[in-house]
């Protein structure tokens, strides 16, 4: 399996491990009744953000260590059609969900209802991106 | 669509040239071995400057490398 493979594995791991239990908890407990600063809001936030942190950095050492040689090698054309089909795949994502959170929702939400619809967008476009330069990995593989 | 698929004889040329490995030419063209497994294997189309560059490595054309044939139909492999 390529370098930028197992990056793109790595993130897609990293996104399931910190938001998945983030965004499972905002659901069953929303923030909505605590107002606007949310501690408890802030405090998860900041926990999912630090563990996807972690987990990229230390992914990317680790494989670092294992092939060093891998890691000085450029992207090549292919990476490349790769990652520009995925990132405009999720470039309509992001979009769909700036339109709802920000020019749809406002009208009849407010506070940590919005910020998370942003935040679960942003992850969702992410997750769209990455799971298309997996799937194109393995499909031309 | 032509119902025509891009076809290639990399491996073939591979093979005449000295038994040269995927990493090897990937090398020379300035792509992975996993790239040139795709374009082996009809699963990446390359750019031109890619395909020009794999005809230049062999020292033939680009049609010795690269042709554009009538896929084969479905199913004709079990007749």
């Amino acid at each position: 399996m390529p370098y930028r493979e197992k990056i793109v594995w790595l993130s897609l791991f990293a996104i399931a491990v910190a938001f998945v239990p983030y965004f499972t908890y905002v659901a069953m407990m929303p923030a909505a009744s605590e107002g606007l600063p949310s501690l408890r809001q802030l405090i998860l936030y900041a926990v999912a953000t630090g563990v996807q942190v972690v987990i990229l950095l230390g992914g990317r050492a680790w494989l670092a260590l294992r092939s060093p040689g891998d890691v000085r090698i450029p992207p090549d054309e292919r990476d490349r059609a790769i990652r520009q089909k995925s990132v405009q795949t999720a470039y309509f994502v992001l979009i769909g969900g700036t339109i709802l959170a920000g020019v749809v929702m406002p009208f009849y939400s407010s506070g940590w209802e919005i910020v998370n619809t942003a935040l679960f967008m942003i992850v969702l476009a992410e997750v769209v991106n990455y799971s298309i330069a997996a799937f194109s990995y393995r499909r031309q593989a | 669509m032509s119902g025509k698929t891009l076809n290639n004889r990399i491996r073939e040329l591979r093979f005449l040239n000295g038994e040269m490995t995927q990493a090897d030419l990937g090398n020379e063209i300035g792509v992975t071995r996993q790239t040139i497994a795709a374009i082996e294997q009809g699963k990446y189309a390359p750019t031109l400057e890619a395909a020009f560059r794999i005809a230049d490595v062999f020292g033939v054309g680009l049609d010795d490398v690269f042709t554009w044939e009538a896929a084969p139909e479905k199913g004709a492999e079990h007749r």
